[in-house]
């Protein structure tokens, strides 16, 4: 039995970041909390998750970014949008894991081979090179990252797919894609200026 | 002792099933059977609900048809329909006292769950009842008159809302105040929750109101030392302490307190716990009422010692308003009412060493607090560190002396309420950043969870978790200088230490610590906490056990100010409807003397609780005045030559419902 010291100081509080967290449109309810734990009660994944949605919530609130961020929690978040839909406060818990995935994409702290990360970062690179998703692509991507282990032993499975033609190839994507980079560049000067 | 003797008793026995409360365990048929072939009893029957408007015409026409003259009715506690059902034996045509109740619902159906033993019970006491109503006799009830005066004790906002309504509505209230000013607690406060309204500005009118009321006689710096008399006619006795200062000639324009001899305040100041200096000639804070300069005597060099060369007397001049021949005085009165609001008093943080009140100058009370942020406390409205420095941090601990069993188990109900409102103050003067550590936000109150709602969006962060300790032991650089709170954040899962400039301790209330005392002078109860005893938690909560006192504000337990309020003008409700009716109807069961065989011995006389009984020297007899007796049956019982009785308790009637018990078993 390993015995380790937890207390928390204040130096591991990132000050402002419950701040920031909450600046992302439709987040600053979070201050409304009354840590009832409904979301918690709600969500189908919270039983697998290290700390739960309130907790979540709580460690937000209180600037305790690491925690927050390193936790599988926030990638766990299926986006059922159960917790929002019955939050009694109208926090929108949903977009709140959002913008901690975002957060954590960002700083780079999230779990290198874990698939949700690297799902929601090839999804949205081929939307932006393409403009749309090639979903059997979009899975090879990510299985080639998350687990190559994997698409070799679904060989049999995709042979398969490939004789039936569900198993396209080819990317799919839109006309004019200049009109998608500029609203894309347009969003994010919005964002900047924010 | 038998009433219209050579009559024949004809009894009517009434069961009643009180839905399924009764007649859920016990066998209401079975009972009205058994007691039916009992001697004497002419009807004999079960009801659904004998308190129904058919239940009590059931009663009345039986006693015509049937030339009843005695009733019982087995139903449930006498508290709640004794009256009822006498109501319906006179208006049947009976003397109301003719009549017995047996309780057989809390007595009986409520407390058993074998339905056959029950239903024996039921009997048993069914039968005691028919034996002893056979001996009850016609008793008139005495009608006394209400002296229209009101006593209110107590000037704090509790006092001051019940003396205002009495006396708006024309009654004469005397109103004794033991501080020096009324304002009470509300006076010290600088704004009051959820509406964050001024405190002062809210109170002082009602102050001065009582102040210029030409129905309200205010005696502050009095206390109320002696109470005699029963509900209508009470004789008190108020001792007004010697303030040396004549009250009828001061005006309040406080030259004596410039020319004091100390030219400087060093002595500490009530009014801000302690962290002001006043004089020893003050008036206690700038709105206070009466507007009358006090003189303490304890501080003053001319009260303590005579030596003094009395330059208030000098600044005071023809005025001659200081009198330093004022002795204390005892002033009689006679009033029909009393109500008591006598407040609470502050829990002492320093009994709970580990939160380091009294150890580092910067953990300080709510109530201090509150004199730190009031413009008109002693730092001017400017929150500022012992040593000069403006907080950059502040955190809020709740349940300081409440919710703890070893100090007091009970919520004290506002100090949430308090605190947050404290919190949004301190926010407000100082920017600082604001952690309240709770138990439970309890904000119940009108306009109070909008309130916290508001504070949580304020950002003040609201950590659940009762605090461990407060230590000024650094451990990382940030503690440095710091007092530091250790504490499990028990929603966040994490142990913490958390480093700030000022700790506020939320302390609790709790009785004042002559509250005994109080209970006794006014022949009130107490709750084992301390607090003054409702005579009904929900139907009765600002009656006390004896008529004619009431009880409002804090001392009947912790409340906010609208809860004061309401509750004081409830108990000016209560006393304006005995006063307007103008009479109280007095339960004949009187103990009294049968002379013949009193032997004088007085041994009665000390021993009744509202001091009924004199001795009438003439004939070297006790005598019991029927109009202070409660019935509460002390004399009857010390009596060693059983020479008192009393109706309704006479010896028959006792022993024939003991017998009745007994002998069905």
């Amino acid at each position: 039995m390993r015995i380790t010291r937890t207390v928390k100081y204040e130096a591991e509080r990132v000050r402002g970041f419950g701040r920031e967290i909450m600046a992302v449109p439709g987040c600053e309810t979070l201050l409304s909390c009354i840590q009832c734990g409904t979301c918690s009660g709600t969500c189908p994944l919270s039983v697998y998750m290290e700390l739960s949605p309130r907790q979540v919530m709580a460690l937000v609130r209180a600037d305790f970014k690491d925690e927050v961020l390193r936790s599988n929690s926030i990638w766990l978040c299926a986006s059922c949008y159960g917790c929002t839909v019955e939050c009694p406060r109208e926090i929108r818990i949903t977009d709140i894991m959002y913008a901690l995935k975002q957060r954590a994409i960002r700083d780079g702290v999230y779990p290198k081979r874990f698939p949700i990360p690297i799902l929601a970062k090839e999804f949205t690179a081929m939307v932006r090179s393409k403009g749309r998703v090639t979903e059997t692509l979009l899975v090879m991507r990510l299985f080639m990252k998350a687990n190559l282990m994997a698409v070799l032993s679904s060989w049999r499975q995709g042979i398969g797919l490939i004789r039936t033609g569900r198993f396209v190839l080819k990317h799919e994507r839109i006309q004019r894609r200049g009109e998608l980079e500029t609203m894309l560049a347009a969003a994010a000067r919005d964002k900047e200026g924010s | 002792m038998n009433a219209g003797a050579g009559t024949e008793i004809r009894t009517g026995f009434y069961i009643c099933h009180c839905g399924q409360n009764i007649a859920g365990v016990v066998d209401c048929p079975a009972v009205a059977e058994y007691v039916a072939r009992l001697p004497s009893v002419v009807v004999s029957r079960d009801y659904k609900y004998m308190c129904s408007d058919p239940g009590q015409e059931l009663i009345k026409q039986d006693i015509r048809e049937h030339n009843l003259n005695r009733i019982v009715v087995a139903s449930c506690s006498p508290l709640l329909h004794e009256h009822t059902f006498r109501h319906a034996v006179e208006a049947g045509g009976l003397n109301p006292f003719l009549f017995q109740m047996v309780n057989i619902r809390e007595h009986d159906s409520w407390v058993h769950t074998d339905h056959a033993a029950a239903t024996e019970k039921a009997k048993a006491l069914a039968y005691a009842a028919v034996r002893r109503v056979r001996f009850h006799t016609a008793l008139e009830t005495k009608r006394v008159s209400v002296h229209p005066d009101v006593l209110v004790v107590g000037g704090g906002i509790a006092g001051i809302h019940a003396s205002l309504t009495l006396a708006n509505a024309g009654k004469k209230v005397f109103l004794v105040e033991r501080e020096p000013s009324i304002g009470g607690h509300m006076a010290k406060f600088d704004k009051t929750f959820p509406t964050l309204d001024c405190a002062a500005c809210i109170l002082t009118p009602k102050m001065s109101a009582v102040g210029a009321h030409e129905n309200i006689t205010l005696w502050s710096y009095s206390e109320v030392v002696k109470v005699e008399g029963y509900v209508g006619n009470y004789q008190v006795t108020v001792k007004r302490k010697p303030r040396y200062v004549n009250e009828e000639l001061c005006i309040g324009c406080q030259e004596c307190i410039r020319a004091c001899v100390y030219k400087e305040a060093k002595f500490p100041d009530e009014f801000n716990v302690g962290m002001g200096k006043r004089k020893p000639i003050y008036i206690p804070f700038p709105q206070a009422v009466p507007q009358v300069v006090v003189i303490d005597p304890a501080r003053c060099l001319q009260v303590k010692s005579g030596k003094c060369k009395q330059t208030c007397v000098e600044a005071c001049a023809d005025r001659r308003a200081i009198d330093f021949t004022q002795r204390e005085e005892l002033v009689q009165i006679k009033v029909g009412n009393i109500i008591v609001t006598t407040g609470f008093k502050l829990f002492d943080a320093k009994r709970i060493p580990q939160y380091g009140y009294g150890v580092y100058p910067n953990v300080v009370t709510s109530i201090e607090l509150e004199r730190l942020v009031t413009s008109s406390g002693p730092t001017g409205g400017e929150l500022l560190l012992r040593d000069g420095r403006t907080p950059q941090s502040v955190a809020f601990i709740l349940c300081v002396g409440s919710r703890d069993y070893r100090t007091n188990r009970w919520c004290s109900r506002t100090c949430c309420m308090h605190s947050m409102k404290l919190a949004q103050l301190v926010r407000e003067h100082t920017g600082a950043d604001v952690t309240v550590f709770y138990l439970d936000i309890r904000a119940p109150g009108k306009g109070c969870e909008e309130f916290y709602d508001k504070s949580l969006k304020d950002g003040i962060q609201f950590v659940r978790g009762r605090v461990a300790e407060v230590t000024d032991w650094a451990v990382t650089p940030e503690e440095e200088g710091k007092l530091v709170i250790r504490a499990e954040d028990t929603l966040a899962g994490l142990v913490r230490r958390i480093p700030v400039d000022m700790i506020v301790l939320a302390v609790g209330m709790e009785p004042q610590s002559d509250a005994q005392d109080l209970r006794r002078l006014f022949n009130m109860s107490c709750g084992t906490e301390g607090w003054f005893l409702e005579k009904h938690p929900k139907l009765a909560p600002v009656s006390t056990f004896t008529d004619g006192v009431f009880i409002a504000g804090c001392c009947q337990g912790p409340k906010d100010i609208p809860d004061s309020i309401a509750q004081a003008g409830a108990a000016a409700a209560e006393a304006m409807a005995l006063i307007d009716r103008g009479y109280i109807e007095q339960e004949p069961n009187t103990a009294y003397v049968v002379e013949e065989d009193c032997s004088g011995c007085k041994s009665c006389i000390p021993i009744c609780p509202y001091t009924a009984i004199t001795f009438d020297e003439a004939k070297a007899k006790a005598c019991i005045n029927p109009a202070l007796c409660k019935g509460c049956g002390t004399c009857v019982a010390a009596c060693p030559s059983g020479s008192i009785r009393q109706h309704l308790f006479e010896d028959e009637e006792i022993m024939s419902e003991i017998e009745g018990v007994l002998s069905h078993a």
